[in-house]
């Protein structure tokens, strides 16, 4: 996977880990926008550079098994990365399509990926990412979700 | 605030959570019946694509960590390959120039794979991921020998004391 140096236009290799236990002193809610500490019964994922470690982005989830899903809790670049200033692209868009890749794995041509945003910020999320919408979730399922993979896995 | 300001500050952090499990339960349920209908508008091909990339995803998972459980993941892996591209595996069989009574022992484990059929394998999986994602071909034998590597080590209460009989060293270095 990998993120764009906005300034540069270079590509730069990245890698989706667990959060480990010690990460979490490090992501503050100043950088990264929400108590992490929180979500610590649940799968935290942070995307990182593979040369420097620097973590760019962190998402939650929840597998929801009976509904052949996985749920996004929260999803957040770090504060370097926000609106127009950012230094790296695509963190989001990589972060969404981690989350793919899980429930592909776990459910195949039934998988789907949820999120539950704030009404103002869903029609981004529909036109950037092919997000279907009902009532207040968005949802990315099989055709969304291998358009991400063919857009942002280069594994 | 301009739409292009507005859309470049959406993209740092989602507050996604619940706020109770009823509302998850009828967010689901509302979703479903609109999955549900969706699904309807799959191609076989997406379908296709979808078993062959959990397929992939599941290989690389399993190299990455040592299952110490006796587990046939190689026969596993390999029937899913099969199955999805095939119904009726004696296809399979044809393709890759093998008798049936042969792969069916193999997926079996009744037979061990010998190296054509590794390289007939890799050959046919080339072809088919080739138009759907990257994908090595030599996982096929990564998968086999991490298995074999998994089970020898996890086995290690039952060969271990033999195999001490035969074994001597020379104690070259002094503690």
């Amino acid at each position: 996977m990998q993120v764009l140096e906005v300034s540069t236009r270079k590509r730069l290799q990245v890698e989706i880990l667990p959060l480990e236990s010690s990460d979490y002193k490090t992501i503050t809610k100043k950088r990264y926008y929400f108590n992490w500490k929180e979500e610590k019964d649940y799968e935290v994922y942070k995307l990182q550079l593979i040369d420097s470690k620097e973590i760019l982005g962190i998402v939650s989830i929840e597998r929801i098994p009976e509904e052949w899903r996985i749920h996004i809790r929260l999803l957040t670049v770090s504060a370097e990365n926000k609106g127009k200033e950012k230094i790296y692209d695509h963190i989001i868009g990589n972060l969404i399509t981690h989350t793919a890749k899980i429930a592909i794995k776990e459910y195949a041509e039934l998988a789907c990926v949820s999120l539950k945003p704030k009404s103002k910020i869903a029609q981004h999320y529909i036109d950037k990412y092919g997000m279907n919408i009902t009532g207040a979730t968005l949802s990315i399922e099989l055709n969304e979700i291998l358009n991400l993979i063919e857009s942002y896995d280069h594994d | 605030m301009t739409k292009e300001k507005k859309i470049a500050n959406t993209e740092f952090g989602v507050d996604s959570r619940y706020s109770s499990k009823a509302t998850k339960k009828i967010g689901g349920k509302d979703l479903m019946e609109s999955r549900l209908e969706r699904m309807k508008d799959l191609t076989p091909d997406q379908i296709l694509r979808a078993k062959l990339i959990q397929l992939k995803l599941r290989m690389a998972d399993y190299l990455l960590k040592p299952i110490y459980k006796k587990h046939n993941y190689f026969t596993e892996f390999l029937s899913n390959y099969i199955d999805a591209i095939y119904d009726k595996r004696n296809k399979f069989a044809e393709d890759v120039n093998i008798s049936p009574v042969k792969l069916s022992q193999i997926i079996n484990n009744h037979r061990e794979p010998q190296e054509e059929f590794f390289l007939r394998l890799m050959v046919h999986s080339e072809l088919t991921f080739k138009n759907i994602c990257k994908f090595d071909k030599s996982c096929w034998y990564q998968v086999y020998f991490h298995e074999k590597i998994c089970d020898t080590i996890s086995s290690q209460d039952k060969w271990r004391p033999n195999v001490e009989k035969n074994v001597k060293t020379r104690h070259l270095i002094s503690v």
